[in-house]
């Protein structure tokens, strides 16, 4: 492969095609991104505070339109705490007043209290602005572990660059 | 060229990669004009999806999805149009060409190949037109890779330039002494006459020969397998 970059097209093909490859991934997402509405569409179960509903490593397909319907009590939603980016998967259970400025309180299945000690100093409640997935249309369990695992762990992303460094190489010869 | 690159010849990708770009090589040391007019289309529609999703992916870390949404619904929706046009380029308007260019007589020629999954055969479509008379013509030449690859993997170029400058006159024209050298009888199931796989190994031991070397050898060849029975060669 290397003989090819004798040629300056050759090689501007070839970087283009890596460099399509991972252009598409990106768009792929931001497309998923834009139909949803969600900044995050996918996310993945962190806690199992919302047991037995969604268990930790489960990944979920978000939705964020009020196409038909207005967000309410009872529905599962998926929050980020204000200038946190931790996506929290939990229950509506009071709503006070309606449209985007309706004030919304939630709390986790499994948990024993509500999340207001789960939200931002000063902040007793959400709005729908903080609300980035306000229903999960698909779901696939135990998949999202690796992220939990390469978070937790983060020696495990070493392990993982240097196998994949060492597959590259040794294809080579 | 001392020590040459060895491919693996039972993967047919490497067989028709390193064929494909034998041909331009060959074809440019014959002084023709090549038109890169196919290759710079898909570059520039290549490079332009890539240079908006680059420039979404700025818009969108520097500034967040909220305010960014509208620009990167477009971005996405000219990004996949761009997508669909260079797919659309590489099959229907490329369609497997190599080279397209001008030989240095005025005639214009334009080279594709193919190969079929698992099967060693290298199938070219050459269209070319007349400088002067304008006439067009379309010429299929299918031979096995047996013919310019020896056992071990090694290119040789002779035997390819042979089959061209034989088989297409707007390069014989210009290549006269492979259009001269002793023809080759060759066809899918590889050559019946001159190249034998003895004497690509040869060949490519000498390195990738042009010239006198390789016609001497193709000559004594030639003699010595009328006399009847290979000879070892070493």
């Amino acid at each position: 492969m290397l003989s090819a970059l004798g040629n300056p097209r050759q090689a501007a093909a070839q970087l283009m095609n890596f460099g399509l490859i991972l252009s598409t991934a990106f768009m792929m997402w931001k497309g998923l991104s834009v139909i949803s509405d969600s900044p995050s569409p996918i996310v993945v179960v962190l806690s199992g505070s919302m047991e037995p509903a969604f268990q930790r490593g489960d990944l979920l397909l978000l939705w964020n339109r009020n196409l038909f319907t207005e967000t309410s009590v009872g529905e599962v939603v998926v929050y980020n705490v204000r200038d946190k980016d931790i996506p929290i998967v939990h229950r509506v259970i009071s709503k006070f007043g309606t449209g985007p400025t309706a004030k919304l309180l939630t709390k986790g299945d499994n948990n024993d209290s509500d999340d207001t000690k789960l939200y931002a100093p000063g902040q007793n409640y959400l709005v729908r602005e903080d609300i980035i997935g306000r229903s999960v249309v698909g779901y696939m369990p135990f998949i999202g572990y690796v992220t939990i695992m390469l978070s937790e762990h983060p020696w495990m992303k070493t392990v993982m660059l240097g196998i994949m460094g060492l597959v590259v190489v040794l294809q080579r010869e | 060229m001392a020590t040459q690159e060895k491919i693996t010849v039972y993967n047919i990708a490497d067989l028709k990669n390193t064929t494909d770009d034998a041909i331009p090589n060959y074809l440019t040391s014959l002084s023709f004009t090549p038109s890169h007019l196919l290759t710079d289309v898909r570059l520039a529609l290549g490079f332009s999806a890539f240079a908006l999703s680059a420039a979404c992916f700025a818009w969108d870390y520097n500034f967040g999805f909220e305010s960014t949404k509208t620009y990167t619904a477009f971005a996405v929706a000219l990004y996949t149009i761009l997508n669909g046009l260079l797919t659309f380029w590489i099959f229907y308007v490329e369609k497997g060409t190599i080279y397209q260019g001008t030989s240095p007589k005025g005639d214009k020629i334009r080279i594709s190949t193919e190969t079929k999954k698992n099967v060693p055969v290298y199938h070219m479509t050459i269209e070319v037109k007349d400088g002067k008379t304008g006439e067009r013509k379309t010429l299929k030449i299918s031979r096995s890779f047996t013919e310019w690859f020896d056992a071990a993997g090694r290119f040789v170029a002779a035997p390819l330039q042979t089959v061209l400058a034989q088989g297409v006159d707007v390069i014989g024209r210009v290549d006269t002494k492979r259009a001269n050298a002793a023809k080759v009888e060759g066809g899918e199931a590889g050559p019946s006459a001159v190249y034998t796989p003895e004497m690509l190994a040869m060949l490519s031991g000498e390195g990738v020969s042009v010239g006198s070397a390789a016609e001497t050898a193709t000559g004594t060849e030639a003699a010595e397998a009328k006399k009847g029975g290979k000879r070892r060669k070493n």
